[in-house]
This record gives C-alpha cells, structure tokens and sequence, in this order.
C-alpha cells in the first residue's frame, strides 16, 4: 500500500506515535541581548522526531501572566527570527525553527531551493516530514513549559508556515485559532508540473532531471496536502491567497482549501505570494489580537 | 504610514567622515590585492530549456570563498548584458532563471553569512548588523560590501558577458547594496534599489522597533559605552553617504507604510542620488509587498538595457 492509499489520519498517528518516544528535553535560556524593557526574549531548545535537536526564539511580556500565546510558524528560508510584532507587549510569541534552519541546523542545513526534496527518494528519509513533525513539537514545547500559564493559543504562518498551522491545528486541540497566508500547496498533485516559481518549482525542477519519479513524488508528498488536512481543522481560520500566485498557492488549489476548511474567512488579493501585502497585515493584526483576546 | 511630504521634510544627520573616500580606497586596494580565482560549475537540476545555472565561486576579502548563482542564456553566444543581484538581509539570494529567456546573465550573490558562503563567517540572524561593529575595520559589512565588488569583478571576468552593460538591483538590504556597490563599481551603469536598507541609521534607530534596525538599539543597551563608536562605523556604511557618488541612471521603490526600512531614511538617499533617477512611491504597501514593484522592477531594467528594442529578443 503506497502512502497515498493511507488514510490520512494513518500518517499523522504514525508521525505522532513516533514523536511520543521522544523526550521533549526542553530548555529555556534567558537572552540578555534582545531582551526588551516590555518582554524578555528565551531561547527554547528541545528534541524532534528522532532526538533532533531543535530550536525557538521566545518573548514573554513581563509582569504576571497568565498570557495568551501566539506560535509563529516557519516559513521556507533559512532563518526565522525574532520578527517584530505589537502582539509581544502583552502574548508570549514563539518563534519556532524547523530541522534544517538556522539554530535547528546541527544535524542537517537546508538549502534553498532544495528543501522541498531533501531525501524525497523514500518515504522515510523526506525530510519535509520531518518538518511537519517539527511543527507539532513546537507546540508541544510551549505547552509543556510550565514557567507561564497559557490562556489561548493561536497560531500563524506564511507560505510553508501556513501549511504547517493547518497541520498542527489539526493535530493539537488546544489551538483555538489560525491565521494562515497562502499556504504552501506542497502535496496537492495539480502543483507539480505548473510550478513556475519557488519554492513549489523545486518539484518541477527535480521532474525535469527524473521525470519517472513523479507517482513517486505525489505519492510521498500527498499526506502534506494543506487541502487533505483541512477537514480536521475545526478552528476558524483566516486564509489569504494571492491572485497571482504561481510558487505557494496557486489560486485555484487555495480556492478549494478554503471551501474543505469548516470555519473559513478567506480574503483574495490581487498579488502573488505575498498575498494581501500591507493590507492584509493589518486585517491580520487585528484578527489575531481578536483571537488572542487582546482587544480593548 | 508616511505621506510624501513627510518624506520630503526629512533632511538626515548623517554626513560622510572626512576620510570617507580614502576608507574605500584602501578596501578596494585591500580586495585588489586577493586573487579572483573565478570558478563555475553547472547544476543541472536547476537548469532548463532558457537558461544554464552555475554554481559560480570566487575569493573576496580576507581570501573567503564567496558563491553565486550564475544564469547564462542557453540561446546566443554573447556577449549578453548582465543584471547582478544582491540578497535582503535575511533570505538566501534567489534564482533568476526569468532573465535567461530575454538573453540576459544574472549574478546573484550569496555574500558572507548566507547559506554556502558562511563556513568561515556566520554570525547569523539577528547578529550581521552588530557583528565587529565595535571599528569600521572590523565591521561585518565591509566583507559583506567586498562580495558584492567582488561579484562585479566575477561578471567583468567572464568572456560572455558584456563588461559595458552591467546592471545592479536588490530589495531592501540589497537594495542598500545595490547603491553602495553602484558608487563604487563605475562599471555598473545603471540599478534598481526597492526598498533599501542601510541608510540614515541613526534616525532609522529611532523611527521603528523592528529588526534588523532594532539590533543597534540591542546593541546600544547592552553596551551604551560604546554606541559612539558604533554611530562612527555606521557613517562608514550608509548608503545615503553613498548615494552621492552615484552618476548612473537609478530607480528607487519605497513603500511608504514600510514598517522595516523607513521610508523617509530611503526618501534621503534617492533625494541624495547625483545621476538621473526614477522614484516609485508605493501608497499602501508594506516593506518588500508592493504588488507593482516586480513588474516595475523589469520593466526598468528591460528599458535600460534595451531589450524591447533588440528584435532578437522580443
């Protein structure tokens, strides 16, 4: 039985049965440096799928909690950093890394592109399950940390980071909400071969030098599919997807995601990936403060 | 977000150290004396129909090996025009496989710190902007600005680019670089610079919480003894002190709701540009997301380099 003729949910219990025969291990170092007067700045280390170590950057305003927390998922390139946020005064905002990423890279260093087929000779060596499964741990480790109380969780991400939020929203109860800019199509078979633009053309790109591997390629990157997971997502989500997209979401793949997600808001722009741009950062902010609780 | 008469309003502090042009003249002798020791090598899996991808290799400052992607039309024997291309603050330079098919070479470089250039210097992200900032010689960014020379001297080295038309672009830190390597690369006859970073850093400091500006003001409370010191480097690396000495034609794109680079300190040095120029004020945009920007952006430099008007390429 190939990957593909698994039931979905077979995939995402195997990947999390194999994440539970790791210890977290995590720990937290204060960081002097970017520490803010508003919030102090940790670095979170703990173990993913197969002992790897992993990193994240974390901020926690000061005073007395309990906060409500936003986890930041990773987008594809290289670095995910302390990126600025009003929402930091008042939420503890995860910054996590996936395997292959700056401060996640001991064991493995990404490249870009080539990410999107990193051993995606095997089911069990693609390193963008791996990814997924570090996304999940993300979310273990903040809710497994026990120096803060934690009143909300929502998550938010871009491009990959938006594929890999529906994912673990649709594997973890405890988050509440997502927002999620054009979600990477990784997995979805209508991407492979139209791809003009990165990082969805790293398939392309590999189907020109191996065209016999494409039933392979589907087959491996299928449980991936943002539009697969959907229906497990029962959290409302903010979904944006930009007309133009020719590397992330094509648009007609984002149009039938939004229509398998139960609680969907979904706002169209006219640009490519970056999808709503300023615009819809602000829709963003706001909805995210919403969610959060943050609003007066 | 920024009018365009607050833009106009902001006259800067930052002036050049008097000793300015001679501080660039010893790094360009310092970098003339490293060999080039240009290399290429093909990546087949990046390559297609329009256009040959090469891993391109070359030595920079202090004998680093610096590494590119270089895109060479499949179709024609050259020379061809060239467009090199300099990488933001954070992200991995991108491939520029579009131009191949218009009988273009492209250069983008991975300069030090980025993925595949980093073995001998990775002070990471956050971290470049701080890093030996303590003296203008011990500065991260005079390597950084030493690669993207060096990424010139790589296209003026290669017998299928056409050494008298080569031209530069990058969005916010390298549209920062793509002015500063413009002043000192007369080779270069013409760039695009959206979005830039590295200018009026002091007001820059002040105008926003966001990084990369905020790891100065890391810096500054961590160590408040040296911040002199550290505004003294920085006057060496400003890009407004740069644009002054650029005489070719250049574009530049500002968003004004640009929450990374603000867009008064980008406003000062396309205000200080001494060549024809070209100003693209995006309303309501954000930092690196005004939808017409990319278009612009080739349409310019499809313009300058005469692509419309060469049958051969149309």
């Amino acid at each position: 039985m190939t990957i593909r003729d698994m039931e979905p949910e077979s995939f995402w219990d195997s990947l999390d049965a194999q994440l539970n025969t790791t210890d977290l291990e995590l720990r937290l170092e204060h960081d002097d440096f970017y520490s803010q007067p508003e919030w102090d700045v940790y670095r979170m280390h703990y173990l993913g799928l197969g002992g790897y170590q992993l990193f994240a950057w974390l901020s926690v305003p000061k005073g007395q909690g309990p906060f409500p927390a936003l986890l930041r998922m990773p987008d594809y390139g290289s670095v995910h950093d302390l990126i600025y946020t009003p929402l930091r005064h008042r939420a503890i905002v995860m910054n996590a890394t996936h395997r292959g990423q700056r401060h996640s890279d001991s064991g493995f260093q990404a490249q870009y592109p080539g990410l999107l087929t990193e051993g995606i000779g095997e089911p069990e060596s693609y390193v963008m399950h791996q990814v997924f499964a570090d996304s999940l741990r993300a979310v273990d480790a903040l809710l497994d940390q026990v120096q803060w109380e934690i009143t909300k969780l929502v998550l938010y991400g871009a491009g990959l980071g938006g594929s890999l939020a529906l994912a673990a929203a649709a594997r973890r109860p405890q988050v509440e909400a997502v927002a999620s800019d054009t979600p990477l199509a990784l997995g979805h078979a209508e991407v492979l071969g139209q791809s003009a633009a990165y990082p969805l053309a790293g398939l392309s790109d590999y189907l020109r030098v191996l065209p016999h591997r494409r039933e392979a390629i589907i087959d491996v990157t299928s449980p991936l599919d943002p539009v697969k997971i959907a229906p497990n997502v029962s959290v409302p989500v903010l979904l944006s997807l930009g007309r133009r997209d020719r590397g992330l979401c094509p648009i007609s793949i984002g149009e039938e995601l939004a229509t398998q997600l139960r609680d969907c808001d979904l706002r169209v722009y006219d640009g490519s990936s970056e999808g709503g741009g300023h615009e819809h950062s602000k829709i963003r902010g706001d909805w995210l403060g919403e969610r959060l609780g943050m609003l007066q | 977000m920024a009018s365009q008469e607050d833009l106009e309003q902001f006259i800067t502090r930052v002036t050049p150290p008097e000793d300015f042009t001679d501080f660039w003249n010893d790094v360009i002798a310092e970098l003339d004396s490293v060999p080039l020791e240009p290399g290429t090598s093909p990546v087949a899996i990046r390559s297609n129909d329009g256009v040959n991808v090469h891993r391109a290799t070359f030595l920079s400052l202090g004998g680093l090996e610096i590494v590119a992607w270089y895109s060479v039309p499949t179709i024609g024997d050259g020379p061809f025009p060239a467009i090199i291309s300099f990488p933001g603050y954070k992200g991995e330079p991108s491939l520029r496989r579009d131009w191949g098919r218009k009988g273009v070479v492209t250069l983008t470089v991975a300069v030090r710190g980025k993925l595949r250039s980093n073995s001998d210097f990775n002070p990471g992200y956050p971290g470049l902007l701080t890093d030996g900032i303590e003296s203008r010689e011990t500065y991260s960014y005079k390597g950084v600005v030493a690669d993207c020379l060096r990424g010139v001297d790589f296209l003026l080295s290669r017998p299928e680019v056409d050494s008298n038309r080569i031209y530069a672009c990058g969005s916010s830190q390298g549209g920062g670089l793509t002015l500063i390597t413009s002043a000192l690369r007369p080779e270069i006859q013409g760039g695009v610079a959206g979005y830039p970073f590295l200018c009026c850093f002091p007001e820059s400091m002040q105008l926003l919480r966001s990084y990369p500006y905020d790891e100065l003001n890391c810096y500054a409370r961590a160590f408040p003894e040296r911040v002199s010191n550290m505004l003294e480097t920085l006057r060496y690396y400003d890009a407004v002190n740069f644009a002054g000495r650029i005489t070719c034609p250049m574009a530049v794109g500002i968003a004004l709701a640009d929450e990374v680079c603000p867009p008064e300190t980008s406003y000062a040095a396309y205000r200080a540009l001494a060549g024809p120029k070209e100003l693209w004020l995006f309303p309501d945009s954000g930092h690196g997301n005004a939808h017409e920007y990319p278009a612009k952006e080739t349409s310019w430099l499809e313009k300058q380099l005469g692509l419309t008007s060469d049958p051969r390429l149309t």
